[in-house]
């Protein structure tokens, strides 16, 4: 009778220790899953990004700027961005600071969002010239640098899954359709030969690189025959066009930042010399900045990028190319910036962020990176179809070649021309003497 | 293409004469380095883009409003801020900081009442077709820039050669205390010099849509390293060197444009160290400075 109390009494202990261990079990797995279900939410998503409101740059950084304001803005004023890992609309912060153009400042302000603000999304300023110091940096952090219009081919290797360009197609393939337009339909036309004239800076210098690729492989007639680099700050080209004029080209490509366009585009008209076919670059990207500066003249029957601030693409996210633009202008009266295709640039970058953070598991940078790359090809905004490469770099969103022609009122409108598939209207060549 | 640059580029380096010369200028006769001097250049050009935009004003006309104006501004701007300065134990290091500061300040007010982008003139405001010069054909516009660098150069030549002002303005440049000891009127000498400075460079403003193609708020830095190497070439505080010094930069630049045009932007800082290696004092220099 005591053995069998004794063992009633062990059993019973057990029982307890049993119990205990299985509610001590318990607990630290609804704890555990209820973590994993909701972590705590920020109280806001920190954006940090760079923008120059003055300096060479300031030109097409400020309606990039502009633009992902617009979509903050927007966002906040609908109580945040749908952030998935937290199943909730969170607002946003946009952390911002000026480079003034500046390399070397923007390299200490891209340090400063990484280390001091902590930001959790990193994006950088536009162009190349800003967005180059920013790859590294973004690099060694660990951070996940959204390019809004970097293009430059080498900021995209494989071994680097720190970046992705989400406004406008790597330089390495944007002229695709302007050097195909020259060994195809040109060469059809009497093209024979052309003349290169680029800016030395990763946006153009890439471009130009392309165009030469891309002719020599069309292994077609077409040859150049004039093929030359100047620095970016070239505010002067009398001499160059009597250069290149010198060379006799059917064809003429000018490759450069807006302030290059312009000096080009007016020393042409001044100089009276004609040529048959002349591309530019920002005729089309920052019509109205050209229009005021360089002049509706000097710009007519020229070929140039026709882009989103002009075609209206049919977007399944986001608003559409009228909508955003009545509202831009609305948010920005006062004339200071124009609209153009970096204020599109800009809110497209936004529309990119919105979708990855509505569908990224974590907010972890290479989950982001992934979840960017999982939508590529099927997110469709105001500016095309974004698509990305497995190195980052855009290869959606190409842009026609068109050409600008007299809209009878003073300004000028876009004829498509190529590919044959979009296009619009025939060419006019060789260009009209006026 | 050899005599068409060479051509292309004394007129070029005529406008570069005029760019130049007010930077010299106050140098010679204050010793003072007027870091803001692209600034006042870019206030010179904004001018002009709003009386030709409202009031449809022509830009020869507007050298005269200029002239007048920047004058009546630099007398006043010289009083509040170069005496003071060359009290100083180190003046000349002292005007880089404060021109530099003021440099800035000017920047920073255009970009937040104008905004940072470009803005330019049409090139057809001072003529249409192309000039013939020496049997090549330039714009228009660069043949009437030239024209007026030209006689700006003059008119600065017989102000400072022909006139008694300009007499008492070269006393003061070749020594100061001197001409203190005199009894001139150093300070009134001087103030006058700053704002003809001033309106040298407004004029050059003027005439920097048609020959730089746009301009905005931020040419400023670009302009004073160009008018450097300009002052620098010719001599440092002698205001008819930068003469030499503007036609040896024009012309290097657009023979650069012709045979090395990737590296043209290096040539400022290419004919600076040059000449500061080869004969500091500029081509026109002495050992001793004279007016």
């Amino acid at each position: 009778m005591a053995k069998f109390c004794n063992n009633l009494k062990r059993v019973i202990r057990r029982d307890t220790m049993l119990t205990k261990m299985v509610t001590g079990f318990v607990a630290a797995a609804v704890l555990t899953v209820s973590a994993h279900a909701a972590p705590a939410a920020p109280s806001e998503i920190k954006i940090g990004t760079l923008y120059a409101s003055s300096g060479a740059f300031a030109a097409i950084s400020m309606p990039v700027y502009s633009g992902l304001k617009f979509w903050v803005e927007q966002k906040n004023a609908e109580g945040g961005v749908f952030v998935k890992p937290y199943n909730k609309k969170i607002p946003i912060k946009l952390v911002a600071y000026d480079d003034q153009s500046n390399t070397a400042t923007a390299a200490t302000l891209y340090n400063q969002l990484i280390t001091q603000d902590k930001v959790d999304l990193l994006v950088a300023d536009s162009g190349s010239v800003l967005t180059s110091v920013a790859v590294p940096i973004a690099r060694e952090h660990k951070m996940l640098l959204i390019d809004q219009t970097g293009t430059g081919a080498s900021f995209f290797t494989k071994d680097n899954p720190y970046i992705v360009l989400t406004a406008d197609p790597v330089s390495s393939i944007w002229p695709k359709y302007v050097a195909d337009f020259l060994t195809k339909d040109g060469a059809k036309m009497g093209v024979k030969r052309v003349a290169l004239l680029y800016a030395t800076n990763d946006f153009t210098g890439t471009q130009a690189t392309a165009v030469r690729n891309f002719i020599k492989a069309a292994g077609s007639q077409v040859k150049i025959v004039y093929d030359q680099g100047v620095p970016t700050s070239t505010t002067n080209y009398t001499v160059l066009i009597n250069n290149i004029k010198a060379t006799n080209p059917d064809a003429v490509v000018e490759l450069g930042y807006p302030n290059n366009d312009i000096a080009f585009l007016r020393n042409l008209q001044d100089s009276g010399v004609k040529f048959n076919f002349v591309f530019n670059i920002y005729s089309g990207l920052e019509t109205s900045h050209l229009l005021e500066t360089a002049g509706a003249k000097a710009m007519q029957y020229t070929y140039t990028y026709v882009t989103s601030s002009v075609l209206h693409y049919k977007p399944e996210f986001g608003m559409g190319l009228d909508d955003y633009r009545a509202a831009w202008e609305k948010k920005n009266a006062g004339g200071k910036i124009t609209f153009g295709f970096n204020a599109v640039a800009g809110y497209t970058t936004g529309l990119v962020l919105e979708n990855a953070l509505a569908k990224t598991p974590s907010m972890d940078q290479l989950a982001l990176r992934k979840t960017i790359g999982d939508f590529s090809g099927k997110l469709k905004t105001l500016d095309g179809t974004f698509q990305i490469d497995e190195a980052g770099a855009q290869i959606g969103e190409i842009t026609p070649l068109g050409q600008v022609i007299p809209d009878g009122k003073g300004g000028v409108k876009f004829t498509v021309v190529y590919p044959p598939e979009v296009a619009t209207g025939k060419p006019i060549y060789p260009a009209p003497q006026q | 293409m050899l005599t068409y640059s060479i051509t292309a580029g004394l007129v070029f380096g005529l406008y570069f004469c005029l760019v130049g010369l007010g930077l010299n200028l106050v140098f010679g006769v204050m010793r003072i380095v007027n870091l803001a001097h692209g600034d006042f250049l870019m206030l010179g050009a904004f001018s002009a883009f709003w009386l030709y935009s409202l009031l449809h004003i022509h830009p020869i006309a507007t050298v005269l409003i200029v002239t007048v104006g920047f004058i009546a501004l630099g007398i006043p701007l010289y009083y509040l801020l170069v005496p003071r300065l060359l009290k100083a134990k180190d003046p000349e290091m002292l005007s880089i900081i404060l021109f530099f500061g003021f440099s800035q300040v000017i920047e920073a007010i255009t970009t937040i009442s104008f905004g940072p982008s470009d803005r330019s003139i049409p090139g057809r405001v001072l003529g249409t077709a192309p000039m013939h010069v020496l049997g090549q054909s330039l714009p228009s516009a660069w043949i009437v820039s030239g024209a007026v660098s030209a006689v700006a150069v003059g008119c600065l030549y017989l102000y400072l050669y022909r006139t008694r002002l300009g007499r008492l303005t070269r006393a003061v440049m070749v020594h100061r205390d001197e001409a203190l000891a005199t009894g001139i009127d150093v300070n009134r000498v001087s103030a006058i010099a700053f704002g003809v400075g001033l309106a040298l460079a407004a004029v050059g403003g003027v005439f920097a849509p048609f020959m730089l193609g746009s301009f905005g708020p931020a040419m400023g830095v670009d302009i004073n390293i160009q008018s450097f190497a300009v002052i620098v070439i010719g001599s440092l505080g002698s205001p008819m060197g930068t003469v030499l010094g503007g036609l040896i930069y024009g012309v290097s630049e657009m023979l650069m444009q012709t045979y090395f045009s990737s590296w043209a932007g290096l040539l400022p800082y290419v004919l600076l160290i040059l000449i500061l290696l080869i004969r500091p004092s500029g081509l026109l220099g002495k050992k001793v400075r004279s007016a």
